[in-house]
């Protein structure tokens, strides 16, 4: 068993992250470019106060404290550089990422529409043509009679209307659930009492997250419960969510078997990654036998 | 007819089998992907194969490719392809696939004219028997493609309508009826269409054939 931290990429803290965005993204020129001119004005006033030696005696020892300002000005100056081009890299990841998450998603959407109302609704209208036709040559005279062949036609296009109907819901659903437009915490609720396992909800949501936050927030509890269901073999889940300020803070855990882990072509990797683009994280914390927790901390604001 | 049906949803499948079956033909074989169909074929050398465009495994053109192939090999098949979609570049490699017997024996549907189980079937018959079967689909795609041509482009308004239900497959009687005109001035529209096309008078049939191809491939 691998630490449960393996394979989850790490990032800053979001709240973090929020405050450095807050100055240092707005005016970022600005902010390299006082740093940088702090550092020159540090390395003239050492030389100066080295140069003075001969004035300053013993005290020339002052020198050493704006060439150890500059050193450590130009090595932050470094270091920011570097994590914008670390940063650069990851944005980059979840970028090519995000783009064939979103085209692997309308080609499922396409081949759910194709092959299931649309096929539905292709046999509807056959059996429906079919028995037009009987009804048809019934009226006219030209077919035999038989009532009881056009009403179980009939029937049975009935039976695939509705089918169809029910396909195109949960699809619709599958795109946008309609209730999350009433908040993440009705919706959560809705999916929390469909949860084929009796689930417990902890919810504080004093404010609303920004759409897509919900969204993302919202599509990660419905996975995360239905690998619940699916595969903990836990009799109880409890669903948390906790809006801090500027973070979401959402937690599934249950009391199934545990040894879930973030694996190459699991649904989990696909679900970090997604949470991922928003700069969110996800931590599990699975250890054999139990219990699972999966944390996602998601930004307020995407 | 005896009749091989390749489409790979089930409900579909057998609503055709039970449609062709109510009116009196023979499925010989419904079969799931374009590897069985062309088995199928081989087996049973059917008068005619309806074929969804998408199948299993690859879900894109499967069914086109097999359709294609079989035109090739087996030119006294006639060949229904439909889909959901209708893609003027499928209607094109459907018919340059033919060895030197242009748009006979093929069929190009969209599948909800399935649901007029009568012209459906109708439109399968003149296939088998060699003739065309394009989806009303396929002809304003071509014919909003068309626009440029010179030999088409002096045909009237009225010459299009009439280009275009031969290229669905239409007889003349049958074009009179859904223009509502009379068989004789259908006869005259050809005549002028044949005429504006550069068409020499020879075989009548073969010439309505080159017309509809004429007019696909412009």
């Amino acid at each position: 068993m691998r630490a449960p931290s393996d394979n989850v990429p790490s990032s800053q803290p979001v709240l973090m992250r929020f405050l450095v965005r807050s100055w240092e993204y707005r005016r970022p020129r600005l902010w390299v470019g006082v740093r940088v001119a702090c550092g020159i004005f540090n390395v003239v006033l050492g030389v100066l106060l080295l140069a003075s030696f001969h004035w300053l005696g013993p005290l020339t020892w002052l020198a050493a404290l704006p060439l150890a300002g500059a050193a450590l000005i130009f090595w932050k100056v470094y270091r920011l550089q570097q994590d914008s081009v670390h940063r650069v890299r990851e944005l980059e990841q979840s970028r090519a990422h995000l783009v064939e998450d979103s085209a692997a998603r309308f080609r499922r959407i396409e081949r759910d529409l194709h092959d299931g109302a649309q096929a539905q609704m292709v046999a509807v209208t056959m059996k429906l043509g079919l028995a037009m036709k009987k009804l048809g040559g019934m009226i006219d005279g030209t077919g035999q009679t038989d009532l009881d062949r056009v009403l179980e036609l009939v029937a049975a296009a009935h039976r695939g209307a509705k089918e169809a109907i029910t396909e195109l819901r949960d699809l619709a659903r599958g795109i946008h659930p309609p209730v999350l437009d009433q908040g993440l915490g009705i919706a959560l609720t809705t999916l929390a009492a469909r949860s084929d396992l009796p689930v417990e909800l902890v919810i504080d949501l004093p404010e609303r997250p920004s759409a897509a936050i919900e969204t993302i927030a919202y599509f990660c509890a419905a996975e995360l419960l239905t690998n619940v269901t699916k595969h903990s073999g836990a009799r109880h889940a409890t669903l948390e969510a906790v809006h801090l300020p500027g973070l979401l803070r959402m937690r599934v855990s249950d009391d199934g078997c545990g040894g879930a882990r973030v694996e190459a072509r699991g649904g989990l990797v696909g679900l970090t990654e997604r949470i991922r683009t928003v700069d969110g994280r996800l931590q599990l914390s699975s250890p054999p036998g139990g219990p699972s927790v999966v944390t996602v901390e998601l930004p307020s604001h995407a | 007819m005896r009749i091989v049906i390749a489409e790979d949803s089930a409900v579909v499948r057998a609503g055709l089998v039970e449609i062709l079956a109510d009116s009196g033909h023979e499925v010989v074989a419904a079969v799931g992907n374009a590897d069985d169909l062309l088995a199928a074929v081989d087996e049973h050398h059917p008068d005619a194969a309806v074929v969804d465009v998408r199948m299993p495994p690859g879900y894109t053109d499967e069914g086109l490719r097999a359709a294609i192939a079989i035109r090739r090999d087996r030119p006294k098949t006639g060949v229904l392809v439909f889909s959901q979609y209708i893609e003027t570049r499928y209607a094109a490699d459907l018919l340059g696939a033919a060895s030197g017997g242009g748009a006979a024996g093929v069929g190009y549907l969209l599948k909800d004219r399935v649901a007029d189980v009568e012209e459906f079937v109708e439109a399968l018959s003149r296939v088998a028997a060699g003739g065309t079967a394009l989806d009303p689909e396929v002809v304003t795609q071509l014919l909003g493609a068309s626009r440029r041509n010179d030999g088409l482009g002096t045909l009237t308004v009225r010459e299009r309508d009439v280009l275009a239900l031969m290229a669905e497959g239409r007889s003349n009687a049958a074009i009179a009826g859904i223009l509502v005109v009379s068989e004789r001035s259908v006869e005259k529209h050809v005549g002028n269409i044949f005429s504006k096309l550069g068409l020499a008078p020879s075989d009548a049939d073969h010439r309505r054939v080159l017309a509809v191809l004429r007019y696909l491939q412009s």
